[in-house]
């Protein structure tokens, strides 16, 4: 009896209360992101980064009065699941904008569902030159990730330094290593005529025994290896062509893009790196060229409660720095407004000022790389010297 | 007592979804309505032929790619690119049924997998006919501008537009598998079930029984993954992958077997489940695993199995 009457009142308080107003809801921001399996190694902590983010904005009263909340959703690596969550995060959730995927199957495959419900998009990591190519892009799709365009005549001016002839190549059979393989070995070709490419592998993603791939591409006698195997899934490749001497026969001259040479994967294989080999990250807390970059590894550390903080966090709060400030210039939630005020923005990032090109939607956000070694500072292999390539002579 | 007529029924309450439920309602409402159609069409399959497939998704997938790729890269209408989806798979459908009737039980059962993990790879590794892993994103939606001209639906959105096609046809879909299952072909089928040694004495060819039973249920399935493929806004080579195998499979036995309904009823319950479990726990499964336990040793008619039971007690006395 007693219960019932408690259950009234409160049925009846529920409906009294007055919706809160426009003004004090939150601006809702979905994330679909791989949080679980080998992806999450990237996929996690780009979450916190956009996480870090959120929290500290809104501790400064948020973005036009109303607070940031954002909603994230396990995309498992899959562009079918990441979809779904999309749509789901849409239609359920009812957010006002996308910030998320990680894998270049995922990125594309949501951009469409942010065109048909006319949503802002910002992909934070898909490097697929396909997701902003003239024929894909439309009005709400933004990247401020690298492209493969970008990444791969990168490593190509790195390799075309190397005194090596006969370069073989390492990708996942999809459109990230696809696409990031042809423009390293176009870019390398065009500046070292003199290359030529031995062999090429495609394990299909996720693969997990890389032995047949290692054993028939040694057959081929590579001086050199460009590998886009990435995120935990190299953390399995290097331990199988360790296992077989790869990297010794190679005499190191090996380049991993797809962020091989990351603080966390050089942390999570310890002694088991390959160290020597060359590759690139998108932040390392090492780096510490300016202030802002200091002032953010020490946040971020604080945040994650990590001595030595992940390099993905950086693209999560990218993307919802950029997200931030272009509802700040279009003094609106509207996805319309939102996606013009995109168009040509600079932003201050940790990482310094980028800018999305007007053209293409794309921002100029290049990476770091160099070759790794052990330092006596930090338990795991480091990249030195560290040197961030600008990307903007690389774009087009 | 009149029987209650609950298919008419149940089309008209789904035709009703979009007029009075949310996007997301219309959303869900779909995704079980399709998910529905493909149950029903391995119920023919498992429950009434008594051939366990471990690989339905195989024909799923090549459904969805014929619609997805018909529509989307040669602009073939859905008119047309619909039942291509229904034939094709079929045609599959027999090619991998001859080599899999002549094997029993698990055997059988393997073998569905075995084939349906190739079209796995072939959609995965095709990059330029299907898009590889990938997929294909962006499957345009049929041309249904003549709703516009409609009185009621006019002023609703595309998706509810094709919600209420897809409604129709599946509707159709079933009432056709209904009509096949009561058919003199449909209990022989049954007959298999029982007693295949038996049905061959009294001269039934078996294996061609068994055969034109997978052929119909690749169809169907077929027909439910061109509707998928456009629902979901894209095609992707999971469709043909054994965890999809796997669900459908799980939405026939937690729906009852036993029941023509009951896989429609496992359809909705899963999808409506997994909503609503996963908004609490990520131990999703886990809660999975539990029901199925306590539905296959209390209920093994499944959700259609009890439902029916209760309906009988609750019909019974009345009739007295």
């Amino acid at each position: 009896m007693h219960r019932r009457t408690l259950l009234v009142v409160l049925l009846a308080a529920a409906l009294l209360v007055p919706p809160a107003a426009d003004a004090q809801k939150p601006i809702k921001v979905g994330m679909p992101m791989p949080l679980s399996g080998p992806p999450a190694l990237f996929g996690e902590p780009a979450t916190k980064g956009a996480m870090m983010f959120v929290e500290e904005i809104n501790a400064r009263g948020g973005v036009l009065g109303r607070k940031l909340e954002l909603i994230t959703r396990d995309s498992k690596a899959d562009a079918n699941e990441a979809v779904r969550q999309a749509r789901e995060l849409i239609l359920k959730d009812n957010v006002d904008f996308l910030v998320g995927t990680l894998t270049s199957a995922e990125g594309p495959a949501v951009s469409v569902v942010a065109k048909e419900n006319k949503i802002v998009f910002i992909a934070p990591i898909p490097k697929t030159d396909q997701l902003t190519a003239p024929d894909k892009l439309h009005p709400y799709v933004f990247r401020v990730a690298s492209t493969t365009t970008i990444e791969g005549r990168s490593a190509a001016e790195i390799v075309a330094k190397w005194p090596v002839k006969r370069v073989a190549t390492m990708s996942f059979d999809y459109a990230y290593g696809q696409d990031v393989t042809k423009a390293f070995v176009e870019h390398l070709k065009k500046i070292k005529p003199s290359v030529e490419i031995v062999d090429q592998q495609w394990p299909k993603l996720g693969e997990q025994d890389y032995n047949p791939f290692i054993n028939a591409q040694m057959a081929k006698k590579p001086e050199a290896v460009f590998s886009s195997i990435w995120g935990g899934f190299f953390v399995t490749y290097s331990k199988q062509a360790r296992a077989v001497g790869m990297f010794d026969a190679l005499k190191y001259h090996f380049i991993g893009v797809g962020e091989a040479a990351t603080p966390e994967t050089a942390k999570s294989m310890g002694a088991d790196y390959p160290v020597g080999i060359w590759g690139n990250s998108y932040d390392a807390f090492y780096w510490g060229e300016t202030q802002a970059h200091r002032s953010y590894v020490a946040r971020l550390s604080r945040y994650l409660k990590d001595e030595y903080p992940s390099s993905w966090a950086i693209q999560g709060y990218i993307g919802m720095q950029f997200l931030a400030e272009a509802i700040k210039k279009a003094e609106s939630t509207d996805s319309d407004k939102v996606a013009k005020a995109l168009l040509g923005l600079t932003v201050e990032t940790p990482v310094g000022p980028l800018t999305i090109r007007e053209k293409d939607h794309q921002a100029n956000r290049g990476q770091l790389y160099g070759k790794t070694v052990m330092d006596p500072k930090y338990p795991f292999a480091i990249m030195k010297p560290v040197t961030y390539v600008d990307p903007t002579k690389f774009m087009d | 007592m009149r029987r209650v007529p609950w298919a008419p029924l149940v089309v008209v309450a789904a035709l009703l979804v979009p007029a009075v439920g949310s996007r997301f309602y219309t959303f869900l409402a779909n995704d079980v309505i399709i998910w529905a159609l493909f149950a029903t069409s391995l119920n023919l399959l498992v429950g009434y032929t008594g051939l366990v497939s471990f690989g339905h998704a195989a024909y799923f997938g090549i459904g969805a790619y014929t619609t997805g790729i018909l529509m989307k890269k040669l602009g073939v209408p859905f008119l047309l690119a619909f039942p291509a989806a229904g034939v094709l798979a079929g045609a599959f459908a027999l090619l991998f049924g001859l080599f899999c009737v002549r094997l029993t039980r698990i055997y059988f059962a393997m073998l569905t997998l075995a084939f349906a993990q190739i079209v796995w790879a072939i959609c995965f590794k095709w990059n330029e006919v299907t898009g590889g892993e990938q997929g294909m994103p962006e499957v345009p939606y049929p041309d249904l501008a003549w709703m516009g001209a409609l009185p009621l639906v006019r002023d609703l959105r595309t998706s509810d537009h094709f919600y209420l096609v897809t409604v129709v046809l599946v509707a159709l879909c079933l009432w056709i598998l209904h009509r096949v299952v009561r058919s003199p072909f449909g209990r022989m089928l049954t007959t298999i079930r029982e007693n295949a040694e038996r049905a061959e004495f009294i001269g039934v060819h078996v294996r061609r029984y068994e055969l034109a039973a997978f052929v119909l249920a690749g169809a169907f399935a077929g027909l439910a993954g061109g509707l998928f493929g456009i629902f979901n806004r894209g095609v992707f080579p999971d469709f043909a992958y054994w965890t999809k195998s796997s669900e459908v499979l799980i939405m026939t036995l937690l729906g009852g077997m036993g029941t023509f309904y009951g896989p429609s009823v496992g359809a909705l319950a899963l999808i409506l489940l997994n909503q609503q479990i996963v908004s609490y726990t990520e131990y999703w499964p886990f809660v999975l695993g539990t029901i199925l336990v306590v539905l296959l040793f209390g209920f093994p008619g499944g959700l259609g199995g009890a439902l029916e039971l209760l309906g009988r007690r609750l019909w019974r006395p009345r009739r007295a």
